[in-house]
C-alpha cells in the first residue's frame, strides 16, 4: 500500500475512533425547561418588537393622511401665486391711479389747420 | 424518521406537547452530532437548544413532513456553523495549544492522573480537533457530516441543497487539505491510531 493509501485509512480509523471517543451525552434534566424558557424570551421580545413596528406604522400613516389633507385644503397665499404677473400689475395699480395714466398728446398743428 | 408524519404536522399547527415530543425524540442525536461537530461539551446543550429554538419558529416553514429530518440537520449545521464562526472572533485558551509535557502538568495540577482510556479519548478529540482545523468551518462541518456521522452524499444533498458532484469536489478538497495536515503531523507519521 503507498503512502497515500495508507493515510487515508489512518486518517478513517482516526474519524471512527474520534466518534466513539465522542459519544452523544445525556441531556441535562433541564434541558426542556430551559428551552421553554428561551422559546418564550423569544416570543415575548417579537411580540414587544412587532409592538412597537405597528405602532411606527400607525404614526407614519397618521402624519401621512395629515399631509395630505393639509395639501389638499386650498390655502389663500396659493391663490396670490396662481394670479399672472399682468393680473397682479393690474391688481395693484387700478385705471384711476394717475401716474399710469399716460399724458395726453395735443398736437397743436392739426388743430390750427 | 424517529416520529411520524402526523406529530410533525401537530407540531406545525402549533401543538406544544407535539413539538416537545419532536424533541425529546430527537435531542439525543442532535446533541451526538453536535459534540462531533464543534468540539467544546461544555457548549453542546446551548448549542443544542438554539438548534430547536429556531426549529420551534421556523416549524411553519416546512413544506412536507417528509423532508423534516433533512431540514433539521440544515438547522443543525447553521447553528454549529454560527457557532464555530462566534469561536473563530473569540479565540480561547485551549488544551490542544499546549505542549504534551504542558497538557501532563495540567492534568496533574488538576486532580491528578486520568484513566488510559479517557486520556485516549481526550488525546483522539484534540488530534482531530487540531486537523480540522486546516479547513474553513463549512468544510468541518461537511467532513464531519460525511466520515464521522457517516451520512450520504444523498442525504447531505438533500441537507446542504446542493447536487452531488458539487459535494463531491467539496469534500474532496476538504479531505486532501486534512490529509495534508495529518501527514505533517506526528500523528500521521504513527503506524496506527489504535489505543
Amino acid at each position: 500500500m503507498n503512502l497515500r493509501g495508507s493515510q487515508d485509512d489512518q486518517l478513517n480509523a482516526l474519524f471512527q475512533a474520534y466518534r466513539d471517543a465522542c459519544p452523544a451525552p445525556e441531556p441535562d434534566v433541564n434541558f426542556m425547561p430551559h428551552l421553554w424558557r428561551r422559546i418564550e424570551a423569544r416570543q415575548n421580545s417579537a411580540f414587544s418588537f412587532r409592538r412597537m413596528a405597528n405602532a411606527l406604522v400607525t404614526a407614519a400613516l397618521a402624519a401621512t393622511m395629515l399631509l395630505g389633507v393639509y395639501t389638499a385644503v386650498p390655502h389663500n397665499k396659493a391663490a396670490d401665486y396662481s394670479m399672472t404677473y399682468v393680473e397682479a400689475l393690474a391688481d395693484a395699480n387700478s385705471i384711476d391711479t394717475p401716474d399710469i395714466v399716460a399724458p395726453v398728446r395735443l398736437d397743436l398743428s392739426e388743430a390750427s389747420r | 424518521m424517529l416520529v411520524d408524519f402526523e406529530l410533525i404536522k401537530r407540531a406545525q399547527g402549533g401543538d406544544n406537547a407535539a413539538f416537545n415530543e419532536v424533541v425529546l425524540a430527537y435531542r439525543k442525536r442532535i446533541l451526538g452530532t453536535i459534540t462531533r461537530v464543534i468540539a467544546r461539551p461544555e457548549d453542546v446543550e446551548d448549542v443544542a437548544q438554539e438548534v430547536f429554538l429556531r426549529l420551534y419558529f421556523s416549524l411553519d416553514q416546512l413544506r412536507t413532513p417528509e423532508v423534516f429530518e433533512p431540514w433539521l440537520y440544515r438547522l443543525t449545521v447553521n447553528a454549529a456553523y454560527d457557532y464555530l464562526r462566534k469561536q473563530r472572533r473569540r479565540p480561547e485558551f485551549r488544551m490542544s495549544d499546549l505542549s504534551e509535557q504542558q497538557v501532563l502538568m495540567a492534568d496533574a495540577v488538576a486532580g491528578g492522573k486520568v484513566e488510559h482510556e479517557e486520556q485516549y479519548q481526550k488525546k483522539i478529540r484534540e488530534s482531530v480537533d487540531a486537523l480540522l482545523g486546516a479547513v474553513s468551518e463549512a468544510d468541518r462541518i461537511l467532513l464531519m457530516l460525511k466520515e464521522v456521522e457517516g451520512l450520504s452524499l444523498k442525504e447531505l444533498e438533500k441537507i446542504y441543497q446542493v447536487n452531488e458532484n458539487a459535494l463531491k469536489v467539496r469534500l474532496f478538497r476538504a479531505r486532501q487539505r486534512v490529509l495534508k495536515a495529518f501527514g505533517a503531523s506526528p500523528k500521521g507519521k504513527e503506524p496506527a491510531t489504535a489505543g
